[in-house]
């Protein structure tokens, strides 16, 4: 190839606090609209932000995730521009002195592991939304959202191909969501980034022009439009029809292209300066420890712990170490019923296979661990078959029930009375005579037809060790 | 122009008046401008909860210039302010206001009132609708500083609604016995009328002095204006039309809802201030407007270190331009000081003491009326 497509991300993360950045507000999700407000994040005047410690300390936390420095005192600043979603007419965020600089994350792709140097990482505040009423063709404004915490991480133009900016935005989501910085959920916009990307000739140490692809939250996405605007980027160069110009661009995901968002962002100077309300913040090395000694255990650990002192396979532990969510199910179900290889089986086959036939992602599974831990416990002491516990797993998801009153009182209980299915064996082989002649003349699938029929007859409530050792026995008699 | 927008008719020597910044929960809150036409204050300001708590009376919110903010244009409309006449006039004990550029604090010794302007931080702003955050501080028009100080005694202490307060919970204002030393600048006094002179001169003559120098004060007005305008112009941004006060109305889309109604709402003061500090805020200004204004105002700190006095004396006018006064009035906020201004013998004097240091102002007062 000819070209290299050089590329720095600005990653927004959404701060998992319970309160807003500057007012004691919640932040929770989904709640009525405005209900979380107050003259404080309405902008208000003769209010006065108030420093939330936890998001500092979150902050603290992604800097020692990423291996940067924090720093030892941070200020807040303005930044300026009209918009109806931003309430005081400025956001505050951190221009002058950011809390974390010259961090790096290690990532890894097929071409091998690379490391991804940050500039820094800064707290800023969340804009509100605005809602367009069709109906009353008119814009309401949602200041639920204005003043939530968030981290802005922007790194140095490393990225050479999107495959390094997925592994990236991947490793990033793993890092912060263990750490409960955040729930790191693109969809929900709590994780979202742009992209800023220029193409060049492969050995040219002059860039080329710059263009910043805004507001992308799904990985997606972020693959087609590196791929779409680093060959418009191309074609420009090549056939030089169409010119570049520095601008903010916008990927449109049903068209599958971007688009200009022509006119005053580039032009917009955003008049920053300190805000003289909010007093510069210390962080000193006894705050940064005491932040470290609480780190919890990070995907890597995790992936160690579950190989090596749990005896996992590689497989079932990278997928459960993928998501904070399985991680936690996998924890905690554990605590209940200790038998690592059945509980990860259970997790990795039976509950995700449910989840995705609901729609529902890894990071989406909600389950009452201890429910989960008995009915295992159920099928793994062979009181009741797999089958049957397959299906108690749906009640569970579905109606909460509890297992073991559920086989108690409908009666799932395993049957392994020896005479009991010996006798319905013969029942079977004796109503059968033409599948048992299929038998004789060498069909192995028969077998299995066999084993149906007996488990019918049973309530399918039968040991299939059992039916397969007898029934294996009586067709050799015969 | 009255004294009041809104009089409660109470009456007494437990009566204060607030200055329409003053936030006062369900009271339209206007702040002299059209701008907050119909807002509806939501909550009270902590000095408004302090002063309930302390037995005392509101008589009324007074008229003001629009957010207080400095009068380049000249008018000859020569009638004192409603908090100083609320004052002078009987109406009312006390009255509280936010004095940034020095109304105030020129006006009361002329109207034989005091004016008593806290150190930074010891007072609550939370209610107060800002015009210059790192220079805003409410304070008080008396008629006698001792009885001034003692209202100030209720309101000031660690609000946790302010985040740029001192972390004392209360503050006792009183007479001290300390010998005190003051400080004359000569060179300001000088630019005063010969009858300012003449009665400073009076006042000096009663302590111990020592002549001392006003670094920078030549850059005192213009520190101040490229400050305050940065700050203002960054406060007045949340008045867009699309929350709260005023809206135009036939507006076609966004931005021309942002230009009506800031173009109807704001008068000619706050559009001049506004534009004048995103000039000093804009990327090629900052450096040399901004930045440089925020290196001498730290320079201006450091020079008055009251080494070897304990209070500075300033007369109150030393010009008939505003602009050129301004800068006697700077010291105060610029520096996070105190200060008082009376009259005495029927002059204006201004007296500014180190920071928390409002005890010596009080105890000068008092020797000088003795
Ligand atoms: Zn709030």
């Amino acid at each position: 190839m000819k070209y290299e497509t050089i590329m720095g991300l600005e990653v927004h993360v959404e701060l998992a606090t319970k309160s807003k950045l500057f007012c004691a507000c919640s932040t929770e999700f989904g709640s009525d609209v405005n209900e979380n407000v107050c003259p404080v994040c309405a902008g208000m005047p003769g209010t006065s932000p108030m420093v939330n410690r936890k998001a500092i300390e979150l902050a603290i936390t992604a800097g020692l995730l990423t291996n940067s420095e924090i720093s030892p005192r941070i200020t807040f600043d303005k930044k300026n521009y009209f918009y109806p979603d931003l309430p005081a007419g400025y956001q505050l965020t951190q221009l002058f002195a950011p809390i974390c600089k010259n961090g790096w994350v290690e990532i890894e792709t097929d071409a091998g592991k690379k490391k991804i140097n940050l500039v820094q990482i800064h707290l800023e505040e969340d804009a509100g939304k605005l809602i367009h009423d069709d109906w009353m063709d008119t814009t309401l404004i949602d200041f639920n959202r204005a003043s939530v915490p968030l981290i802005e991480i922007v790194t140095r133009p490393d990225f050479r191909s999107a495959e390094e900016v997925v592994a990236f935005l991947e490793k990033l989501r793993s890092l912060l969501s263990f750490a409960d910085v955040s729930d790191c959920k693109m969809q929900e916009g709590s994780m979202r980034c742009d992209i800023n990307l220029s193409v060049r000739e492969k050995g040219s140490d002059k860039l080329g022009t710059r263009t910043e692809i805004k507001n992308m939250n799904s990985l997606k996405a972020i693959a087609a439009a590196i791929s779409y605007e680093s060959q418009r980027h191309i074609d420009a160069l090549e056939t030089g029809e169409e010119v570049l110009v520095q601008e903010t661009r916008r990927w449109d995901d049903s068209i599958g292209a971007t688009f200009s968002m022509r006119g005053k962002e580039d032009a917009t100077d955003y008049r920053y300066c300190p805000d003289p309300d909010i007093m510069p913040v210390f962080i000193d090395d006894e705050w940064i420890d005491a932040v470290r000694s609480n780190l919890p255990e990070t995907a890597q650990d995790k992936f160690i712990r579950l190989t090596q002192k749990l005896g996992l396979p590689e497989y079932d532990s990278e997928i459960i170490t993928r998501s904070k969510n399985l991680s936690n199910i996998f924890d905690e179900t554990l605590q209940y019923y200790n038998n690592p290889k059945e509980v990860a089986n259970w997790i990795i086959v039976e509950l995700l296979s449910i989840a995705k036939g609901d729609n529902k992602g890894e990071d989406d599974v909600r389950i009452d661990c201890q429910k989960f831990a008995k009915l295992i416990e159920l099928v793994d002491g062979r009181t009741i078959n797999r089958n049957v516990g397959k299906k108690i797993l749906s009640l569970i998801l579905e109606e909460g029930i509890d297992p073991v009153e559920y086989v108690e009182k409908n009666k799932l209980g395993m049957i392994n009375d020896t005479s009991l299915i010996s006798s319905t064996i013969q029942e079977v082989l004796s109503e059968n005579p033409k599948a048992l002649e299929e038998y004789k003349a060498g069909s192995k699938k028969v077998h299995g037809f066999f084993v149906g029929q007996i488990m019918r007859k049973l309530g399918g409530k039968a040991n299939p060790q059992i039916i397969n050792k007898l029934l294996t026995e009586a067709l050799k008699e015969i | 122009m009255g004294i009041f927008i809104e009089d409660y008719n109470v009456s007494g020597a437990d009566t204060v008046a607030l200055e329409d910044s003053i936030m006062q929960k369900g009271k339209q809150v206007t702040a002299g401008s059209k701008i907050l036409d119909n807002f509806v204050s939501p909550f009270n300001a902590t000095v408004v909860d302090r002063l309930l708590d302390g037995g005392f009376k509101i008589s009324g919110r007074t008229v003001m210039d629009e957010f207080g903010l400095l009068k380049l244009s000249h008018d000859d409309n020569n009638t004192p302010s409603g908090a100083v006449r609320a004052v002078s006039e009987g109406i009312s004990a006390y009255a509280l206001c936010n004095d940034l550029f020095g109304r105030y604090r020129e006006e009361a010794p002329q109207y034989d009132c005091c004016y008593i302007h806290p150190t930074y931080g010891t007072v609550s702003r939370y209610g107060l609708i800002p015009l210059a955050s790192s220079l805003d501080q409410i304070g008080i028009v008396c008629r006698d500083l001792s009885q001034g100080f003692g209202l100030l005694s209720h309101l000031a202490g660690k609000d946790p609604k302010d985040g740029a307060m001192f972390p004392d919970s209360k503050y006792c204002y009183g007479k001290t016995d300390e010998k005190i030393t003051l400080g004359i600048p000569r060179s300001v006094i000088e630019k005063a009328d010969a009858d300012t002179r003449e009665s400073i001169m009076d006042f000096i003559n009663k302590f111990s002095s020592t002549d001392i120098d006003l670094e920078y004060f030549d850059l005192y007005s213009q520190v101040m204006y490229i400050l305050s305008s940065a700050e203002i112009s960054n406060n007045l941004s949340r008045y867009d039309g699309i929350k709260f006060g005023y809206r135009a109305s036939g507006y076609t889309d966004i931005d021309d809802l942002y230009t009506k109604t800031r173009s109807e709402g704001f008068g000619l003061d706050a559009k001049l201030t506004a534009i004048m500090g995103a000039v000093v805020l804009s990327k090629d200004h900052y450096g040399p407007y901004y930045e440089k204004a925020m290196k001498i105002r730290r320079l201006i700190k450091e020079s008055i270190n009251f080494d070897t006095y304990d209070v500075i004396v300033l007369p109150c006018k030393i010009s008939d331009d505003p602009y050129e006064n301004l800068a006697l009035y700077s010291l105060a906020p610029l520096a996070g000081l105190p200060s008082v201004s009376f009259s005495y013998k029927g002059y204006g004097i201004q007296l500014v003491a180190g920071v928390k240091k409002e005890n010596l102002l009080l105890s000068t007062w008092e020797v000088s009326m003795a």
